[in-house]
């Protein structure tokens, strides 16, 4: 969440890449999906409140059978505990229906995030709300909650977040900051591990390759973000593979406001793929890793989804699929005509 | 009987020992763990589907209902029969209303007819009725008699209107021919005659309304349907001129050929019909 474009100039080594990358990126820019045919994914980090129908709709032609949600900044600040409450509740409730209508199953993680812990007066008010929604049916976790300044209110409620989700047996999504992330990367681990957590139900989002090896070493899930400018970029995360192979490892998009890619799951396996990764390592990293380190919340399962999203017997009424409100119907997006 | 009681009969049929152990120990709370115990459902009872039909009033079915469904409007039966404070328990209930995710929407809804001071939940339900979420608002519209009640003729109209616009079955809808009313019938032929400008047109079934309040504008609406190819559409013309007695349909009677029917039924025509 937060790209910087500006951030591409300072430091280029990363995007130039070798000859050989330059083949197999015009290779696939062609189209990935040929090599990714018969493949599922589950997104664990996706914003779709930011994102269109036309997302939805490749992430379903793409393979993506599931997600999650984080809640998380909207990129200004909310004024009152009202519009906390009602982006809660859209998360459980809009959103989830939307993306069932493209046949996506959509979980979601709920929390107070790291840049809104500062306003304090406001976080008391947020903290005394979550238990209600930390509850409910598809919530798979507490998050993304974290450090992103680093400050004194930002421990605070990352502390007693954590506590939430100890007392009710939910993982945690931990946001790692943008700045100095290395250091706040090993303190979000050391304050979880000072709470008592278990390492395996916390996942460190937005590792990079300077953080990867110690969170892994401390048995914690890694979560990868390929995310353009900011974050690590497919090739990169190629190498990461091929280097600690596949146990808890776990690939993410962040899809969000920013200039992102919803695509970045599908794409980085059919750069695996290309890239002479087995198919069993790729499975893992982008849909099994993520799939059983939120289904330790008890709120998943695998049988809603895996054979495409089965129309639930609720959203049904006398056999006939009653979905109309709000459905969308498919579009050819390549058709001048509109009707 | 309670309502309450009738409500855990039927979930008493279906649930698993463990199940109704869970659901036993809970209905003794107050209005705030009774709610957190609807919150709380779906961790503990299964989605398994009600196949029991009888019902306690008319027009509220569990047809097809899943059970963790059911157990929530159980717990919210519960509250209801715990209401004496009104104050607290409508506190209670908006709290429960504001932060609902989709499930607890449904069963919300699905339970107005059996919440406490009934003439409160007016204004929710219309927010159902005007939800894009599917399931939510079938739990307003159909199988439930809350609206029938408690709607103004506006918000009848509406959920009517709605109903058709999103190519749902109105036959669903109870009390649907006895809140049935002339201005309904007027903006149903304005609305067919933007689809019909569109190229597109309305399921069949909907004319049903028209019978008992045609005019003569609304016969040139028949004589349409009569005079396409749509054998949904000549049914449901021929069934609104058998039922009428309004005396301009001898004309078109004779003009299409169709003779009086003791018996007349929309059934062919109940189902959904979507445009796309």
């Amino acid at each position: 969440m937060c790209q910087n474009p500006h951030q591409q100039n300072l430091n280029p080594s990363h995007f130039e890449g070798s000859e050989e990358e330059k083949i197999t990126a015009s290779e696939v820019e062609h189209g990935f999906l040929p090599h990714i045919q018969g493949m599922k994914f589950f997104d664990p980090h996706m914003h779709m409140s930011s994102r269109t129908t036309d997302d939805y709709q490749a992430l379903a032609d793409a393979g993506v059978v599931a997600l999650i949600e984080p809640a998380f900044w909207l990129g200004q600040p909310r004024t009152g505990l009202a519009s906390f409450q009602d982006y809660f509740a859209s998360l459980v409730g809009w959103e989830r229906f939307r993306s069932s209508q493209f046949g996506i199953k959509h979980y979601c993680t709920i929390g107070l995030n790291s840049r809104e812990a500062n306003h304090e007066a406001l976080a008391e008010q947020v903290m005394e709300i979550l238990p209600l929604f930390l509850q409910k049916e598809g919530v798979v976790g507490v998050g993304e909650i974290g450090f992103d300044d680093q400050t004194a209110a930002e421990e605070k409620y990352y502390r007693a977040q954590l506590e939430l989700a100890k007392e009710m047996g939910l993982p945690v999504q931990v946001h790692t900051p943008h700045r100095d992330k290395k250091k706040g990367t090993e303190r979000s681990m050391a304050i979880a591990l000072e709470h008592g957590l278990a390492p395996n139900m916390v996942i460190i989002d937005h590792n990079n390759e300077e953080t990867c090896k110690s969170v892994l070493d401390q048995g914690f899930y890694a979560a990868f973000t390929i995310y353009p400018f900011t974050k690590m970029g497919n090739e990169r995360m190629v190498e990461i593979v091929k280097q600690y192979g596949p146990t808890r490892i776990m690939v993410n998009s962040a899809a969000d406001w920013g200039i992102s890619d919803p695509l970045a799951l599908p794409k980085t396996a059919a750069l695996m793929k290309i890239k002479g990764i087995d198919e069993e390592t790729i499975r893992q990293v982008t849909y099994q890793n993520a799939l059983d380190a939120f289904a330790q919340s008890g709120q998943i399962q695998e049988s809603d989804f895996i054979h495409g999203l089965e129309i639930d017997q609720s959203l049904k009424f006398n056999g006939n699929t009653v979905l109309r409100g709000g459905q969308a119907p498919r579009i050819n997006k390549n058709s001048l005509i509109i009707r | 009987m309670h309502t309450s009681e009738f409500i855990y009969q039927v979930i008493k049929n279906q649930a698993l020992e463990t199940e109704l152990r869970w659901i036993d120990q809970k209905s003794t709370s107050d209005l705030k763990g009774l709610s957190l115990a609807f919150v709380m459902c779906p961790r503990f009872i299964s989605k398994s589907v009600i196949s029991h039909s009888d019902s306690i009033f008319p027009g509220w079915s569990f047809q097809s209902w899943s059970l963790d469904r059911l157990v929530r409007v159980y717990f919210l039966s519960l509250m209801a029969e715990k209401s004496d404070d009104e104050l607290a328990y409508i506190h209670q209930m908006n709290l429960l209303f504001d932060t609902a995710e989709m499930n607890e929407a449904v069963a919300l809804y699905s339970a107005m007819p059996v919440l406490a001071y009934g003439e409160q939940w007016v204004l929710r339900a219309t927010d159902a009725v005007r939800s894009n979420i599917g399931p939510v608002f079938d739990a307003i519209a159909f199988g439930n008699p809350y609206p029938a009640i408690h709607f103004s003729e506006l918000a009848w109209n509406q959920l009517v209107l709605k109903c058709i616009f999103n190519d749902k079955p109105i036959h669903l809808i109870f009390g649907l021919m006895e809140r049935n009313n002339a201005p309904l019938v007027q903006t149903l032929s304005d609305f067919a005659h933007e689809r019909w400008a569109a190229g597109r047109r309305v399921p069949s079934q909907v004319w049903r309304l028209s019978s008992p309040f045609l005019t003569e504008s609304l016969l040139t609406d028949i004589d349409y349907l009569l005079s396409h190819e749509d054998p949904k559409d000549i049914l449901a013309g021929t069934l609104v001129l058998q039922e009428s007695d309004f005396p301009g349909t001898q004309a078109l009677k004779e003009k299409y050929g169709i003779k009086a029917s003791a018996q007349t039924s929309w059934a062919p025509l109940e189902t959904a019909e979507p445009i796309y």
